[in-house]
This record gives structure tokens, C-alpha cells and sequence, in this order.
């Protein structure tokens, strides 16, 4: 790939001792990596952002950022030691020559330069970022993903603190730090012309973060995208929850009109079964044994997906009123059915409306 | 969503277990309280899938546990589990800390309406980003109410539970769908 090979020649001229060496390793793991990633089975974007969601939320927004933007900054000096948790942050001299390299790069360059780092040697999956160690914490059952990701991610971390720096200051504050997961000091640089006191600094880094963070929900949430400006779009992660609890509130309804044999012979299914749960398999084996025990329902399913589809379409932030609403004339339709003709046809009405 | 077929797995399994452990007194009980062991078992499950993890799953569990009804359902579901203990300390520890806070963050709001009202002659910019950021807080709070445990957890960590929630309510509901569907699929 001939970007690989712009990429890698002006690597080669970086200052990190360290990273040269292994310049070249890089770039050959790279391609492998970004060939793996373009074959691996990716349905639609929901699903691929659904795997970025598995990863710790600052890393997947790096990662959505090197594909998103067009304009990468300068990334962190490849610092091989100190493989096991740590990032290292770009010594001066790194971004000043980065700087200067990044202005003329193409985009596409850009950002495969940008994932190369030296991750690959450590045998555990990164999952601290340094100057975030709290959360990482937190989200390290989520981690799950090829190493790739993790790299390009945690380089973006870098490149996300060093952002406000490149072509601006060289009046650098702070220093890279070094070190380990466990550092609790946040290293950010300050920007030119900008306070660079310990608080405004603290400020801003807490500030970006929950800017990531918002960002990584705005992917998220569908439709979020398009909508610029906080409020808002918290408007629609609120609306959004609540439509999931509600949709579980109205399922788990739906499924306590079953009868509840069902879940003893669901559990010897799903004993045998060692595939995905999610195939067919799981409705035609469930088939035969459900047949003779579902009951006549049909009336009460019908209201409920009334219900459920006009509390979906209404933007209603109190759910209390909702839920006190359904559960009313639930009441007056508890004497069951054992029709099965109309059942038969409700539950077709309900395939079709699901 | 293939990434998340684990966590599907896991979840179902988790919540068969549960019903069927509460289920043998489901012969007598309305659909109502039948409704409320499905919803209390899936949820529970959900957030036992998250291994103590995540702040709203141990949040969702010592609520589910506090209540008195609630307890001995929650007791079977999860059976011998260490979660609960530690996760009422932490809540504890989190009213706590949060009444505190609040009084501080109520002190400092006087003190800004003050500063405000000095303010005379604020350029449009001050007062217009003062606005907005009554907005987004009138909305956090109102995700704060969301979230299981949100009341008292920060910005930074409002966001990632909302991150984390939504997803595996996302994952619950899929699970959820298509056992409805599979047990109404015989027509």
C-alpha cells in the first residue's frame, strides 16, 4: 500500500529512539490489522459501532475519531517501554517535527500513521488510558475487541490531549508525562494564549472528556447526529432510555401472559443448545413445546401494542403517569381467553406489527 | 448485533434461572405480579451480567434488595451472591457523600445567583452559554432520575452509566423480543 509506504518513511525520521527500530514491524502489522478489519463481518454500521461500544467509551470516541476526521493531529512519540499500561505523551521536540510533517500530509495518511504504535508487542490488551485510569477501570468487562481498535484508540487519546497544541504553542505547560496506569495526574497542554493555571487546565481536560464521552453517545442514540448543542441531544438519550424501559415494561407484560411452563422448557433448550440463541433455532424449538400451553390472550396483546406504540411516539418525560395509565385498563381485561381462533389471529397481527 | 451475542447468551441464561426459580409459585398470581417477577428477574439479570461492575447495576440490585416485597425474590434469583452487601455500602456511602455535595452545590448556586444579579452589564455570550447550561442541567437531573443510582454519580460518570444502561437495555429488550416472538410464533 503505497500510504503505508509514505507513512512509514517519514517515521522513520522521528526523534523517538524507540520507535524507529520498530518502525517498519509497525507498518507490516498495520496492514495485516487494517485487512482484518476491513474483512471482518460487518453488517451495517449500527453493528460495527456496537463493537466500538464494547470498548471503553474515550478509546471507541478516538476510534470514531481517526475515521471520522479529516485532520489528524500529531500524534504521541512511539515510546516502546513501558508496554503493559502506559501511554506516553509526545515530548516537545516529537510534536514540533509532527507539526511540521502533519501539514502536508493527506488525510488517509494521516490516520494510518496515526495507529501504528507499538502496541502490538504486549501481550494483554491495553486497557488502561493513562490519564484516565478511573474509568477504564469500570469499563474493562466491555473490553473485548482486536487490538487494533485498542491501539488507534489510545493513540487518539494522545492526539486528543495534544490537539489544542499542535500548530498553536509551543509554550507548552506541561510535560508528557510518563508512566503508569495509576498516574492520577492528567497532562494536558495548554493551548496558546490560554490560562495554563492548574485549575483552567484541570477545567478543560474534564471538560474534553465529557465532550468525548457526549459524542460517543450521540453515535449511540440513533438520530442523534444531525442535532448540535448539549441540550438537545440529552433531550433524545432521555427519550431514548425511556422508550427502552418502557418497551421492557410492555415485553415483560407480553411475556407474563404466557404461561410459565415455558421457562422450564426454554432452560432445557438453551442447556442443549450450544450456538447462537438469537438464530431460528430458538423459535422452532420452542414450537412444538409452546403450542399446547399458550393461552388465549389475544385481547389483551392487542391493547398493549396500542399502548406501546403511542407512548413510543409521545416524548413524555414522566413515565409515572404512562405506567399508572397502561396498568388501569390492564385490570379490567385480566379474565383470560381460551378462544384459540382469536388468538391464532392476534398473534399474526402481532408478527406483522413487530 | 453480533458483538453483543455474549452478553445475549448470558443474559438469557441468567434470567431463565431466575424464573424458574421463582416460578413455582406462579401458579396462583395475577398477571400483574407475574408481570413484575418477569421485569424484576430480566432486570436483575441484566445487571448481574455486569458482574458489580458498572454503577447501575449494582445501583438496580440493592434497590431491588432494599425493598421488603422484592427481597426474597431478589434473594433467589441471584442465590448466593456477594453483591448486595457491597453494593448497599456504596450507596450508602453515596447518600452520604451526596447530601454533602448537595448542600455545597446549593450554596454555590446562591452565590452565583448573586454574582449574577451583580453582573449588570454581561455581554450576550455569558448570558446566553448561562442559559444553556440551565438547560443541560435541568436535563441531567432528569437522567439522573433515569438511570438506577445516577443521583449520585458526576458528569463524567452520568455519561458512561448512560452509555453502559443503554446498551444493555438495548440488549434486553432484543432478548426480550425475541422470546415473546418465539413463544407466539406458532400460528
Amino acid at each position: 500500500m503505497e500510504s503505508n509506504a509514505g507513512t512509514t518513511e517519514p517515521r522513520s525520521n522521528l526523534t523517538a529512539s524507540d520507535g524507529a527500530q520498530v518502525t517498519a514491524l509497525e507498518s507490516l502489522h498495520f496492514t495485516d490489522e487494517i485487512h482484518r478489519l476491513i474483512s471482518a463481518p460487518v453488517t451495517d454500521s449500527s453493528t460495527s459501532f456496537m463493537a466500538l461500544l464494547e470498548l471503553p467509551p474515550p478509546q471507541a470516541v478516538e476510534l470514531l475519531h481517526s475515521s471520522d476526521s479529516p485532520k489528524l493531529l500529531a500524534t504521541s512519540s512511539p515510546n516502546v517501554e513501558d508496554f503493559k499500561g502506559s501511554f506516553h505523551f509526545p515530548s516537545n521536540t516529537g510534536l514540533i517535527e509532527r507539526d511540521a510533517r502533519f501539514s502536508g500530509e493527506a488525510n488517509n495518511s494521516n490516520g494510518k500513521r496515526n495507529s501504528p504504535e507499538p502496541k502490538d508487542l504486549s501481550a494483554n490488551p491495553e486497557k488502561a488510558v493513562k490519564s484516565e485510569p478511573a474509568e477504564t477501570e469500570s469499563s474493562q468487562p466491555l473490553v473485548s475487541d482486536p487490538a487494533l481498535e485498542k491501539r488507534s484508540i489510545k493513540r487518539k487519546d494522545r492526539e486528543n490531549k495534544v490537539k489544542g497544541s499542535t500548530k498553536k504553542s509551543k509554550t507548552a505547560a506541561n510535560e508528557s508525562s510518563e508512566d503508569a496506569e495509576k498516574l492520577p495526574y492528567v497532562h494536558v497542554r495548554a493551548r496558546r494564549g490560554q490560562a495554563t493555571d492548574s485549575h483552567s487546565l484541570a477545567e478543560r481536560a474534564r471538560r474534553e472528556k465529557i465532550n468525548a464521552r457526549m459524542k460517543l453517545l450521540q453515535e449511540l442514540v440513533p438520530g442523534c447526529n444531525k442535532i448540535s448543542g448539549t441540550a438537545l441531544v440529552l433531550d433524545e438519550i432521555i427519550n431514548h432510555a425511556q422508550s427502552l424501559q418502557q418497551q421492557v415494561e410492555f415485553l415483560s407484560m407480553r411475556l407474563a401472559a404466557v404461561n410459565p411452563r415455558i421457562d422450564v422448557n426454554l432452560d432445557s433448550i438453551l442447556t442443549s443448545e450450544s450456538g447462537s440463541l438469537m438464530d431460528s433455532n430458538l423459535p422452532s424449538l420452542v414450537m412444538p413445546v409452546m403450542w399446547p400451553e399458550v393461552q388465549g390472550n389475544g385481547h389483551r396483546q392487542q391493547y398493549l401494542h396500542q399502548w406501546h406504540v403511542d407512548a413510543l411516539h409521545q416524548p413524555v418525560w414522566g413515565r409515572e403517569e404512562v405506567c399508572n395509565n397502561y396498568i388501569t385498563p390492564e385490570n379490567s381485561l385480566l379474565t383470560y381467553d381460551s378462544s384459540t381462533n382469536s388468538e391464532t389471529l392476534h398473534a399474526n397481527q402481532l408478527k406483522m406489527e413487530l | 448485533m453480533c458483538p453483543h451475542t455474549s452478553l445475549k447468551q448470558q443474559f438469557l441464561k441468567k434470567w431463565i434461572m431466575g424464573l424458574q426459580r421463582c416460578s413455582f409459585s406462579k401458579k396462583n398470581m395475577s398477571i400483574l405480579e407475574r408481570k413484575k417477577t418477569i421485569k424484576l428477574s430480566a432486570d436483575i439479570a441484566m445487571a448481574s451480567a455486569r458482574n458489580g461492575t458498572t454503577r447501575w447495576s449494582r445501583a438496580l440490585i440493592s434497590n431491588a434488595s432494599k425493598d421488603g416485597s422484592d427481597n426474597r425474590l431478589v434473594q433467589q434469583i441471584l442465590g448466593p451472591d456477594s453483591n448486595t452487601p457491597a453494593a448497599t455500602t456504596t450507596n450508602k456511602a453515596g447518600t452520604r457523600r451526596a447530601s454533602v455535595c448537595k448542600k455545597i452545590v446549593k450554596r454555590s448556586h446562591q452565590i452565583r445567583r448573586r454574582r449574577r444579579k451583580c453582573v449588570a452589564a454581561a455581554p450576550v455570550k455569558a448570558v446566553t452559554s448561562s442559559i444553556s447550561e440551565h438547560l443541560v442541567r435541568k436535563r441531567r437531573q432528569v437522567l439522573k432520575t433515569l438511570i438506577p443510582g445516577g443521583e449520585f454519580m458526576d458528569e463524567i460518570c452520568l455519561i458512561e452509566e448512560t452509555l453502559d444502561y443503554i446498551t444493555s437495555l438495548r440488549v434486553q429488550v432484543d432478548v426480550m423480543r425475541s422470546v415473546a416472538s418465539a413463544c407466539f410464533s406458532q400460528s
